[in-house]
C-alpha cells in the first residue's frame, strides 16, 4: 500500500455537514442530548469549534464577493487533522498514543496508552487534538485507518455526496488536486491554491482552496514546533526512568506551551499559563481539573491505569 | 421530473429558481458538479444566498414571490433578441444556429389560432371569462379555432372501445386545430404570446423583482444560449415555485420557457420537480390529494364526472395516448371492486365517493378541514404521516381547530406537535376534550415496500430491521382499521355499505398483510387467470395490454410493467423493479437496466423532442431516439408512436403523446386561474400596486375570505418573509430531531436577517428576534448574514428576511422553539390547494427574554 491522502476539493462541496455526522457515526463519538443543550453559534458552524467528542467540523467563512457575478463569497472549509508528515503531535507525544501509521502516512491514535498530558493540543500548529474529559483522553481524527486497512475510505470521504472528498494514493491525490485547481482558475477564481503539498513536510489532507487558504479558514505557513526536536531528544531518557520521564515531561510541557502561545508563559508552581500582553491566566493548572498536570501524569502511566476505555 | 437525477450531467446550463437543491436534495450535488465541470454555466436565482448559489457562476437574487415576473422577463427577452430578429430568416429557408425553430414551430403550439373571443384586460388583470361572483374562470375563450373534425373509426383503431364489456359512452371528436405555420396570424398563440409579454421589459422585471439590470441580462443571455439547438438548459425546482398562490402558474411558467428554448424532452433538459424523503412524487402519483385519482386521473364528482358515462366523455383524450383513459380507468374499478365490478352496473363506479365540485361545494382541501373543524363539521380526524399543527400554514389556528374535534388519530414515528397539540405553550390542556389516540408505525427501514424517487424510479426497499416495540407499518394498521370496519358492517349494518362491503381487500401472503400482492394490483394482472386469495397472479407485461372490457384490473397504470415476471411473481428481486445492472449503455446516464422508472421504463419524458423532424437528433452525442430511414433506433423507450401494428411509424410532430393535439402548450386552457402565466402580486405583498396590470393579487386565489388568514398589511409589516429548510434537518423535524448529531449540526431554528436590517433594528449575533405578524409572533435565534442583501423595490428599499421551521415544542433531544409556520397565511392556489409560504408578510425586533 502507498502513501494515502484525502483530497477535499473546496469548489465540489456543498456544506452539508454530512462528513461531519459521519465522523461522529463511525467513531461512535456522542452528541449532547439534553433539551436545549445545544448552544446554537449563529452561523452554519456548529458546534463551533472541534471538542472532546467532535474531531471534524465544517467551517462556514462570509465575505464579500470577489467574482462580479457573485456578491457574496461562502468559502465552506474542513476542520480537522491534516495528518503532517511531520506530525508535532506524534513527536511529542510521550505514550505513543499519537503516531504515524506506517503503510498509509496517516497520524493516527492508540487511546488505550494516551497518559492525557494534551502535549500534543499544544504542540499541534492547526489546534486540533482535543481533550475529551469523560474518556479521559485526547480525541483527534484517526485518519479511519481502521477503515483503510479494510480497503475502504474515511467515512466522511465515503459519505460525501458531491464528491468533494475523495481517498486514494497521495501522489494520485495531488495530480488530481492540479486539476481541479486548473479548472477554477479557468472559471475566475483568481486566489485559488493548493494546500497541503508541502506544509509540514507534506500533509496526508489535500485541499483545493477555492477563495485561498485564509478564506477556507486554513493556517497559513503552519511550522514544525522545535519541540518536537528536543522530543525526539529526550525520548530515549524518558525510557529509562519515570522520575526522569515526569521531569522531561514537565519541562516538555513548558515549551510546548510557549512554543504554541509565543507571547505566554508557564508557571511550573501553580501550573498556570499566563499571558505576557495582558498578564491574565489564559490556562489555569490543565485546564480540565485541580489535579496536577504531574499527579495526572503518574497517574496514567502504564500500568497505572492503561487499557483500553472500553 | 420530466428527466432523472442522474441526467443533470448531460446539460449545458443549470437554472436553480426555486430550489436550493445541494442543501435540500445533496445527492444532485455529484451530477451538476459533473455538468459544471464539464463546462455548463450555473444559475441560482433566490432571494438567499443560499449553499446552492454558492456552487454556481451567476448569483441572482430576487423578491420571494415575483418569479413569473422573471419568467415573463425571460419570455420577453427570447422573443426581442432569438425570436423576432431571426423569425424571417428562418421561414426563408436559412439557418439559425442561434435558436430552435423547427421545435418552436412543429412541437409546440405557437402556431395555432386561439379563439377569436380570446383576450386578455391589462386594466383588470383578467383573462376572458372570468366571473367576478365565484372568483372563478371558464376556459371556453381559451380554445384553439377548428379546422376540420374527425371521429373515431370504431371500426378500425379504436374497434376496442364497442367491445362486449366496455361501458357504453359517445367518442369524442378530434378537431384538428387551425394553425398558422408563418406565426403572423393575430390569433395564433405566438403572437398573442409576443403582445401579452411586451409589458416585461427589463426594467420593469428588475422593479418588481429586485433585480439588478447587469445581473439579470446576464441570466437571461446565459440561459437562452440554451436555444440553440443541440443545447439543452435545465430548471430545477421546488417548493420555493410550489407554494405560491399562483404556485401551479410558476410550475407553468418554466414549462413555458423550456418550450420556448426546444429544452423539455432533450438531455440535460426538462423540468425537474425536486421531491424528497417525504415522498411527494409518491403523493401525487398514488393521487394522496382531494381532486386525483391515483395515476393523475381524476376522481368521480358531482358535476362533469358523476357518473361513468360522463367520466368517459369527459375524460377520454379524442387522440394521443390518453384515448386508453377508459381502459384506465375500468382497469382501475376491477382492482377497486372485483369480482363485484361488471359492466352492468359500470363496473361500481357509483359506489366510489363524489368530490363535490361545484363552485359553490364546500371543499375538503387540506386548509379547508381546518376551516371545517373550526367550525365543528369535521368532528373526527385521521392524520397519518403528517404534522399538521407544526407545518399547515397559520398553524396555531389548526391547532385550535383540533381542540374542537371529538376524536383524533395520529399515526407516526414519534410523538409530533400534532400528536400532543393540547401541549402547545398557547392551548389550555384543561379546557380541551379531545380524545387523542397515538398508533406508532413503522419507520422506512423496519418494513419492506416500493419507494419511487423524484426522477420517478421505482425500487423495491427491504425491511431491514424489525419494528421497534409495537409499531406497526402503515398498511398493517390499515389492514387492522378495514377488516374491523367490515367486521362491523357486517354483524350491524350502517350507513352506504356497498362501497365498504364491495371492495376487493386480498393483499395478503401467508394470511398476512404483504406488500406484494398490492404490487401485482399496481401492476395489472388478467383478471381470468389470477386468483389473489389463492395467491395466483397473470401479471400483465406493461399497460398496452389493458383492456376497457373488464377483462384486466390495475390500480396504477402508470406503474404498469414495474412487476410483470409471473416465474417468480413474489420475488422483488426477480422484476424489473429488483434490476441491479448500473452498465451505462446510452453514455447518458440513462441506466435503463437499474430499477424501473414510470411509465414503460421511460427516462427521460417526451424524449421525441430530442430530435428533429427528420428523427435526427438536435446533438449527435447525446442521442435518446433516432431515425434510420427505415426504424426508429432506441436508446431510450420511446415516449412517441415509433410502431403501429409491428410496422414502424415514420417521423412526425406529435411529439408530445399524452396531450391531444400532441405539441407543447406554450399557451393552456387545463389552468384555473388563466391560459398563459401572469404575474401577481402574493397574498401578503409589500407594494401597493401591481406594475404589470390592475389586479394587486391573483384574482383565482383560494381560501383569502377566511377569517382565520388575517391579512396583514404592509404599512404594519414591512418585511417580506420566507420559509425554507436546512440539509441537516427533514420538515418538522419528527425523524431528524431524534438524532442527536443532527441536533448538534444545527440546534436551532433561525431567522436570516441582513447586516443592514439587523443594524436598523440594533439586533447583534447572538440575539435572539421576535418575528410576528396578524396570525402569531415567534421568537427564534439571529443569523445576521452577508448573504441576505436589502433589494430596491418600485424603486424604493425593501426587506426580506428568511426562518427555517424544524423546531417546535415537542422532541427529546431538540431546543425548545416556537412554531414558525404561526406566521405563515392559510391561503392556496387554486388548481393545486398548496399554500403560500414562500412569501409573506412581517415585523421583527429585538427580543427580551428567551425562546417561547
Amino acid at each position: 500500500m502507498a502513501e494515502k491522502a484525502i483530497l477535499f476539493d473546496t469548489s465540489r462541496c456543498t456544506g452539508c455537514h454530512a462528513c461531519q455526522i459521519a465522523c461522529k457515526c463511525w467513531n461512535n463519538l456522542p452528541s449532547p442530548t439534553g433539551l436545549n443543550e445545544n448552544k446554537f453559534s449563529g452561523t452554519h458552524q456548529n458546534p463551533p469549534d472541534l471538542n472532546g467528542q467532535t474531531r471534524l467540523i465544517m467551517t462556514y467563512n462570509e465575505s464579500e464577493g470577489t467574482l462580479p457575478t457573485k456578491t457574496v463569497q461562502w468559502a465552506f472549509g474542513r476542520r480537522s487533522c491534516q495528518h503532517c508528515a511531520d506530525a508535532p503531535c506524534a513527536s511529542i507525544c510521550p505514550a505513543g498514543a499519537i503516531y504515524k501509521d506506517v503503510v498509509t502516512g496517516m497520524v493516527t491514535t492508540d487511546n488505550s496508552k494516551c497518559v492525557a498530558c494534551q502535549y500534543c493540543s499544544t504542540a499541534c500548529p492547526f489546534d486540533v487534538p482535543r481533550y475529551d474529559g469523560v474518556q479521559g483522553t485526547i480525541n483527534k481524527c484517526t485518519g479511519c485507518v481502521d477503515r483503510i486497512e479494510q480497503g475502504m475510505a474515511p467515512a466522511c470521504v465515503t459519505t460525501c455526496q458531491p464528491e468533494a472528498l475523495a481517498f486514494g494514493d497521495r501522489d494520485e491525490m495531488l495530480v488530481e488536486a492540479e486539476k481541479r485547481l486548473e479548472m477554477l482558475k479557468q472559471r475566475g477564481y483568481e486566489n485559488a491554491v493548493i494546500y497541503g503539498a508541502e506544509e509540514m513536510g507534506g500533509l496526508h489532507v489535500i485541499q483545493v482552496l477555492k477563495y485561498g487558504v485564509e478564506a477556507h479558514g486554513q493556517v497559513a505557513n503552519p511550522t514544525v514546533s522545535p519541540v518536537t526536536t528536543l522530543t525526539n531528544l529526550m525520548k530515549p531518557v524518558t525510557g529509562v526512568v519515570s522520575g526522569v520521564t515526569v521531569l522531561g515531561l514537565a519541562a516538555m510541557f513548558g515549551l510546548a506551551a510557549g512554543y504554541k502561545r509565543d507571547k505566554v508563559v508557564y508557571n511550573a508552581e501553580t501550573e498556570d499559563t499566563i499571558s505576557l500582553i495582558t498578564g491574565d491566566v489564559v490556562k489555569h493548572g490543565d485546564g480540565q481539573d485541580t489535579t496536577s498536570v504531574k499527579d495526572h501524569i503518574l497517574e496514567n502511566l502504564p500500568g497505572k491505569k492503561g487499557g483500553d476505555h472500553e | 421530473m420530466t428527466s432523472h437525477w442522474c441526467d443533470f450531467q448531460n446539460t449545458d446550463v443549470i437554472l436553480h429558481c426555486g430550489s436550493n437543491s445541494v442543501e435540500n436534495h445533496p445527492v444532485s450535488s455529484k451530477w451538476l458538479n459533473k455538468a459544471h465541470e464539464r463546462g455548463a454555466k450555473w444559475i441560482v436565482v433566490d432571494p438567499r444566498y443560499t449553499r446552492t448559489a454558492e456552487m454556481a457562476d451567476i448569483y441572482c437574487p430576487i423578491r420571494s414571490g415575483t418569479d413569473i415576473a422573471f419568467y415573463g422577463g425571460m419570455y420577453h427577452y427570447i422573443i426581442e433578441n432569438l425570436i423576432e430578429p431571426n423569425l424571417a430568416d428562418y421561414l426563408a429557408g436559412k439557418e439559425v444556429p442561434v435558436y430552435n425553430f423547427e421545435y418552436l414551430l412543429n412541437y409546440t403550439n405557437a402556431s395555432y389560432l386561439l379563439d377569436p373571443e380570446y383576450s386578455f384586460d391589462v386594466e383588470s388583470g383578467l383573462f376572458s371569462g372570468y366571473d367576478e361572483a365565484t372568483r372563478t374562470y371558464s376556459n371556453h375563450s381559451w380554445h384553439y379555432q377548428t379546422e376540420s373534425e374527425e371521429q373515431w373509426d370504431t371500426a378500425g383503431d379504436y374497434a376496442w372501445a364497442v367491445k362486449p364489456g366496455v361501458p357504453e359512452f359517445t367518442t369524442p371528436t378530434l378537431q384538428h386545430p387551425k394553425r398558422d405555420m408563418t406565426l403572423q396570424d393575430p390569433m395564433c398563440v405566438y403572437q398573442q404570446f409576443k403582445k401579452h409579454y411586451s409589458r416585461y421589459d427589463i426594467e420593469t422585471v428588475c422593479n418588481v423583482c429586485g433585480m439588478d439590470r447587469q445581473t439579470l441580462e446576464l441570466v437571461y443571455e446565459t440561459y437562452s444560449a440554451s436555444a440553440a439547438p443541440g443545447k439543452a438548459g435545465m430548471i430545477l425546482y421546488a417548493l420555493g415555485q410550489t407554494q405560491h398562490t399562483y404556485g401551479a402558474q410558476n410550475t407553468r411558467a418554466m414549462s413555458v420557457m423550456q418550450l420556448l428554448l426546444g429544452n423539455i424532452g432533450v438531455p440535460g433538459g426538462g423540468v425537474n420537480a425536486l421531491r424528497g424523503e417525504p415522498n411527494v412524487q409518491g403523493a401525487t402519483d398514488m393521487g394522496m390529494m382531494v381532486n386525483e385519482h391515483p395515476a393523475y386521473l381524476k376522481w368521480a364528482n358531482t358535476t362533469d364526472r358523476s357518473s361513468l358515462r360522463k367520466w368517459l366523455e369527459s375524460q377520454t383524450y379524442s387522440d394521443g395516448y390518453y384515448t386508453n383513459k377508459p381502459k384506465f380507468i375500468v382497469s382501475s374499478l376491477k382492482e377497486w371492486f372485483g369480482e363485484n365490478a361488471t359492466v352492468e352496473n359500470d363496473y361500481g363506479y357509483d359506489w366510489w365517493p363524489k368530490v363535490p365540485s361545484k363552485k359553490t361545494d364546500q371543499d375538503y382541501t387540506h386548509i379547508s378541514t381546518f376551516e371545517l373543524m373550526s367550525q365543528g363539521v369535521i368532528k373526527g380526524y385521521f392524520n397519518w404521516g403528517m404534522n399538521p399543527c407544526h407545518s399547515a400554514p397559520n398553524a396555531s389556528n389548526v391547532r385550535r381547530a383540533m381542540a374542537n374535534l371529538d376524536w383524533l388519530v395520529v399515526a407516526d414515528q414519534v410523538a409530533t406537535e400534532s400528536a400532543t397539540f393540547w401541549k402547545a405553550p398557547d392551548m389550555s390542556p384543561e379546557e380541551i376534550n379531545t380524545t387523542v389516540y397515538f398508533l406508532p408505525c413503522a419507520l422506512i427501514y423496519e418494513k419492506p415496500g416500493v419507494i419511487l424517487n423524484s426522477g420517478r424510479w421505482l425500487q423495491y426497499r427491504y425491511q431491514a430491521v424489525e419494528p421497534w416495540d409495537e409499531a406497526k407499518p402503515d398498511y398493517e394498521m390499515c389492514d387492522l382499521l378495514w377488516t374491523e370496519i367490515c367486521r362491523l358492517y357486517e354483524a350491524e349494518g350502517g350507513a352506504n355499505p356497498d362501497p365498504i362491503l364491495k371492495t376487493k381487500w386480498d393483499y395478503y401472503i401467508d394470511g398476512k398483510i404483504d406488500p406484494r400482492p398490492v404490487a401485482w394490483a399496481l401492476n395489472g394482472y388478467r383478471v381470468a387467470n389470477s386468483d389473489f386469495a389463492d395467491e395466483k397472479v397473470d401479471l400483465l407485461s406493461g399497460y398496452s395490454e389493458m383492456a376497457a372490457d373488464g377483462s384486466t384490473a390495475c390500480a396504477m397504470w402508470i406503474y404498469s410493467g414495474f412487476w410483470n415476471n409471473n416465474d417468480a411473481p413474489l420475488d422483488p428481486a426477480a422484476q424489473p423493479i429488483g434490476r441491479r445492472d448500473n452498465d451505462d449503455k446510452s453514455g447518458l446516464g440513462l441506466y435503463s437496466n437499474w430499477a424501473f422508472s414510470w411509465p414503460s421504463n421511460r427516462r427521460i419524458l417526451y424524449n421525441r423532442n430530442s430530435a428533429d423532424m427528420s428523427g435526427k437528433p438536435w446533438a449527435a452525442d447525446k442521442k435518446l431516439v433516432e431515425w434510420t430511414g427505415e426504424k426508429w433506433d432506441l436508446v431510450d423507450q420511446a415516449d412517441f408512436v415509433a410502431a403501429k401494428n409491428g410496422a414502424p411509424v415514420p417521423p412526425n410532430n406529435k411529439t408530445f403523446f399524452m396531450l391531444w393535439e400532441q405539441n407543447g402548450r406554450l399557451e393552456s386552457y387545463g389552468m384555473e386561474d388563466g391560459p398563459v402565466p401572469e404575474f401577481y402580486e402574493p397574498f401578503e405583498s409589500p407594494v401597493e400596486k401591481n406594475l404589470l396590470n390592475g389586479a394587486l393579487s391573483s384574482p383565482c386565489m383560494r381560501f383569502a375570505e377566511y377569517e382565520s388568514t388575517k391579512h396583514g398589511d404592509a404599512a404594519d409589516y414591512p418585511i417580506v418573509a420566507t420559509t425554507y429548510s436546512v440539509t441537516e434537518h427533514w420538515q418538522t423535524g419528527g425523524q431528524s430531531r431524534a438524532c442527536p448529531a443532527l441536533v448538534e449540526a444545527m440546534p436551532a431554528q433561525f431567522v436570516e436577517i441582513s447586516e443592514e436590517l439587523a443594524a436598523e433594528k440594533s439586533i447583534k449575533p447572538g440575539d435572539k428576534v421576535r418575528v410576528f405578524n396578524n396570525r402569531g409572533s415567534v421568537v427564534v435565534d439571529a443569523v445576521i448574514t452577508k448573504r441576505l442583501k436589502p433589494m430596491r423595490v418600485h424603486g424604493v428599499t425593501q426587506h426580506l428576511v428568511g426562518l427555517t421551521h424544524h423546531y417546535s415544542w415537542a422532541g427529546v433531544f431538540g431546543t425548545e422553539a416556537s412554531t414558525v409556520n404561526d406566521l405563515t397565511p392559510n391561503v392556496g392556489d387554486p388548481n393545486s390547494f398548496t399554500p403560500e409560504y414562500k412569501a409573506f408578510l412581517v415585523d421583527i425586533e429585538r427580543a427580551i427574554g428567551g425562546a417561547k
